[in-house]
């Protein structure tokens, strides 16, 4: 039977992609996090349907970013890892062998964290996620429909400072210049913006408790969550492919954690 | 943790939780900017560490106003979990370091039983997610392989940055906000009506 990534429980799905992503924290070669990339590459390839194009949009603004801080790690490499032969001079910078492997390595690892929280927010659908979180975690059904009630209002935010920009203009209140021009600005949005949302916080407290909501933990649910034999073997798969990446890393004598090469 | 909280207050906290994550997405924007122009010199990290207090704003302004044990804590946790919702390419690992940071802020608060929000202890506040929060990412983010120096400069930004930002643009916000008396059923709006009350007396 194919495990489509769609379907695990997003309460499972969520701690099978943080516990990889905490112990990633641990290595500092190039072996481990590459094998676990191509291992989450290869999972987001087969067993889920988003769609390559979507993925690739996520994707690649973040390789910017991961090239910035690899830079920073280039150039200022920590003593630990200023190991090797000078591979090139920079102005007053020196470049070696280690340095390159360690920023390869962290640049390795950033590209794991993102590819497993696509693997995730790709295949997840929101509200589900809350209710999950409720269900299986326990959350307080009073922070899960309260979080679920603001996010229903995100969309009107738009529509909202649509509304204060005309009111400003009707009064006459032109673009903002200088810095405290921008201030006034950013207080005559921000405080207005956010005192309406406090209001509709009010109203919908109101109307929660004015339909008996309690909050109590036992009621019944529309959305049944559940957690199957599927959903652990999916948590299996992820943590117990970084453990085979971590042991085949050390097999070969890559496996490096926090500077000491462990072999 | 929120049990003896009215559900108007739980449904506010949620909210500025999904307020804020809006803003903190928004922000990763900037940030970004920063890292590209601070990247030609190599001191690209740099450029998020100027702005990080933003991240840590909806701690202080929860905080200050509810005045509840958890509000730091929730607060932050929920931004954390609806960036998640809304889709940041950051994905889970962003409710850990929610986590990390508000609890960074609720120990400040629990330091004085949650019975004072003055300024300085709100700047303790700020100071405390700081560290905590840097502490973290020295792990997560692979800090560890930067000079001392560099490492050393962000955390000092990231302090400061904390300070301003969150503690006093997060009380500004929060007074402005209750000027307005949207406030007047939670801990700041009473704060304030009984200060008037007093001030007539």
């Amino acid at each position: 039977m194919l495990l489509m990534i769609s379907a695990i429980n997003p309460t499972v799905k969520a701690i099978a992609v943080l516990i990889p992503g905490i112990l990633l924290g641990l290595t500092f070669d190039v072996f481990t996090p590459l094998v676990y990339l191509i291992f989450i590459l290869t999972v987001t390839l087969l067993l889920s349907d988003i769609p390559f194009k979507r993925w690739i949009k996520f994707f690649v603004p973040f390789l910017l970013f991961i090239a910035s801080f690899s830079w920073a790690r280039l150039l200022y490499t920590s003593e630990t890892f200023q190991n090797g032969s000078v591979l090139f001079s920079f102005w007053t910078f020196e470049v070696t062998t280690g340095g390159l492997l360690v920023a390869i390595s962290l640049a390795l690892r950033s590209l794991c964290f993102i590819a497993l929280s696509l693997l995730f927010i790709m295949t997840t659908d929101s509200t589900k996620f809350m209710l999950s979180l409720m269900q299986q975690l326990r959350l307080s059904p009073k922070i899960t429909y309260g979080v679920l009630a603001g996010y229903r209002f995100l969309p009107t935010f738009k529509h909202e400072l649509e509304v204060l920009r005309q009111a400003h203009r009707v009064r006459g209140v032109g673009r903002a210049k200088g810095i405290r021009g921008r201030i006034r600005q950013f207080k005559r949005y921000s405080i207005p913006l956010l005192a309406n949302s406090i209001r509709k916080a009010e109203r919908v407290a109101n109307a929660m408790e004015s339909k008996g909501f309690t909050g109590e933990h036992d009621r019944t649910h529309y959305h049944q969550m559940t957690v199957t034999k599927r959903d652990w073997r999916f948590l299996g798969m992820m943590v117990g492919a970084l453990f085979l990446a971590f042991a085949a890393s050390y097999y070969f004598g890559y496996l490096n954690i926090f500077g000491y090469q462990v072999n | 943790m929120t049990k003896q909280w009215k559900l108007k207050e739980i449904v506010l906290l949620s909210i500025l939780g999904v307020v804020f994550a809006v803003i903190y997405l928004l922000a990763f924007g900037i940030g970004q900017g920063l890292v590209s122009a601070l990247t030609p010199f190599g001191i690209g990290p740099l450029g998020y560490e100027f702005i990080y207090g933003i991240w840590f704003i909806v701690s202080i302004i929860a905080a200050y106003i509810i005045r509840k044990p958890g509000a730091a804590f929730m607060s932050e946790l929920i931004a954390g979990v609806v960036q998640v919702l809304i889709g940041s390419p950051a994905g889970p690992q962003l409710i850990i370091s929610a986590a990390v940071q508000g609890l960074g802020a609720e120990t400040a608060f629990a330091v004085t039983k949650w019975r004072d929000y003055r300024t300085r202890v709100l700047l303790l506040a700020a100071v405390l997610t700081a560290i905590v929060s840097f502490a973290w990412h020295y792990y997560s983010a692979g800090f560890f392989a930067y000079e001392a120096w560099l490492v050393g400069v962000m955390l000092i930004t990231r302090i400061i940055s904390s300070m301003l930002i969150m503690a006093l643009l997060g009380k500004w916000i929060s007074d402005q906000l209750a000027k307005t008396g949207v406030l007047r059923g939670y801990a700041l709006g009473k704060e304030r009506q009984q200060n008037r009350e007093q001030d007539a007396a």
